[in-house]
C-alpha cells in the first residue's frame, strides 16, 4: 500500500472520530462556551459543592474569620510561606487513600488553595474532601502567587494542627 | 520483525483491545480526561478539551479498525502516532518533576512515571510491527 493511501485513510478516520466526537458532547461544548469550566475541568452536577473564589472573595472570608484555609502544596513550599493560619494537607496524587483529614471541621466552610492557577493540587484535593463529604469547598484559584503579591496576612513554619 | 500470522492476530488484538477500552473510559468521563490533559500542563485550555472530546473516539475506531482488518496501515499509523505522543508527553512530565496522573485509562489511570513509559513503548513496538506486517496478517 502506498503512502497517499495510508494518509489519505489517515485522513477519513481522522475527520469521522472528530464528527461523532464533537457531536456526541454537543451539551459539553455549550457549557463550556458558557464558561463553566474557566477554572477547572470539573462538572457542577458531580460536585455542586465546589465553587471558585477570587482573591477579594478569599480576602474577604479570611478577615470574617469562619473559614478554614488548606494548603494543598507540599511541605517545603507551606514551611517557606503560607496563608496566615492555613493547615496544611499536601495532595500527592495515588496517595489520596493516606490523607489525614481528621482535624478537618465539618461546620466550616474550607477554602483550599496551591501555588497558583497552573497548579491543580488544590483542585484535586477539593475533589476528594467533596467526596468524604465536606461542603461547602471553596478553591481559591488565585492561590499563594496573587495572596502574597498583594501582601496579605502570611507565616512561615509548619501547621499546628 | 513477526510474520507469523497468528502472532499478529494476537498483536492485533492486545493493541486494538488496549484502544477500546482506553478509549471507551475516557469517552463515559471527558472532562476527566480533558482534567488528565490540562495536568501536563503543555496545551492551552481549549485545545485540552478539544482533544478530549476527539481523541477517545479516534481510539476506540483505530483500535476497532485493527482488530476487524479495516484500513489496518492507516489505523496502526495513527495509532503509532498517539502512543508517541503519549510518550513525548509523559516524558516531559517526568523531566519537570510533574507527579501526575497519565489521563490514559480515565478515573483508572495509573501514574505518568517510567513503567508507563515502558508499557507505551512496548504497545508502540506491536503497533509498528502491525503496520509493517503484509497483509497476509489477516484472518
Amino acid at each position: 500500500m502506498n503512502l497517499k493511501k495510508i494518509v489519505q485513510h489517515s485522513a477519513l478516520i481522522i475527520v469521522l472520530g472528530s464528527i461523532i466526537g464533537l457531536l456526541s458532547n454537543l451539551g459539553l461544548i455549550k457549557r463550556y462556551f458558557r464558561g463553566e469550566f474557566r477554572h477547572a475541568f470539573i462538572s457542577k452536577e458531580e460536585y455542586p459543592s465546589i465553587t471558585f473564589i477570587s482573591l477579594e472573595e478569599a480576602e474577604e472570608l479570611f478577615s470574617k474569620g469562619e473559614t478554614l484555609f488548606i494548603d494543598s502544596r507540599d511541605k517545603k513550599d507551606f514551611r517557606e510561606g503560607h496563608i496566615l493560619g492555613a493547615v496544611n494537607i499536601p495532595f500527592v496524587q495515588h496517595k489520596e487513600k493516606g490523607l489525614d483529614l481528621h482535624f478537618v471541621p465539618r461546620q466550616k466552610t474550607l477554602v483550599v488553595y496551591c501555588d497558583g492557577s497552573e497548579c491543580q493540587s488544590s483542585v484535586a484535593l477539593s475533589k476528594v474532601l467533596h467526596k468524604k463529604g465536606f461542603a461547602p469547598i471553596k478553591v481559591f484559584f488565585g492561590g499563594w502567587k496573587e495572596w502574597q503579591k498583594k501582601r496579605l496576612p502570611v507565616e512561615r513554619g509548619d501547621d499546628s494542627k | 520483525m513477526i510474520r507469523n500470522r497468528n502472532v499478529l492476530l494476537v498483536l492485533r488484538v492486545i493493541v486494538g483491545g488496549v484502544f477500546i477500552w482506553a478509549g471507551i473510559l475516557k469517552i463515559l468521563d471527558p472532562l476527566e480526561f480533558t482534567q488528565g490533559i490540562a495536568n501536563y500542563r503543555v496545551f492551552p485550555q481549549f485545545i485540552s478539551f478539544s482533544l478530549a472530546l476527539v481523541l477517545p473516539w479516534l481510539e476506540v475506531i483505530c483500535g476497532f479498525f485493527i482488530i476487524a482488518g479495516i484500513f489496518r496501515k492507516a489505523s496502526a499509523f495513527l495509532v503509532s502516532c498517539l502512543l508517541a505522543g503519549f510518550l513525548v508527553l509523559v516524558f516531559s512530565a517526568i523531566l519537570r518533576g510533574l507527579d501526575i496522573d497519565c489521563g490514559c485509562f480515565g478515573s483508572l489511570s495509573r501514574k505518568a512515571d517510567y513503567k508507563l513509559i515502558l508499557i507505551d513503548s512496548l504497545l508502540l513496538l506491536f503497533t509498528l510491527n502491525i503496520f509493517f506486517s503484509r497483509k497476509t496478517a489477516r484472518t
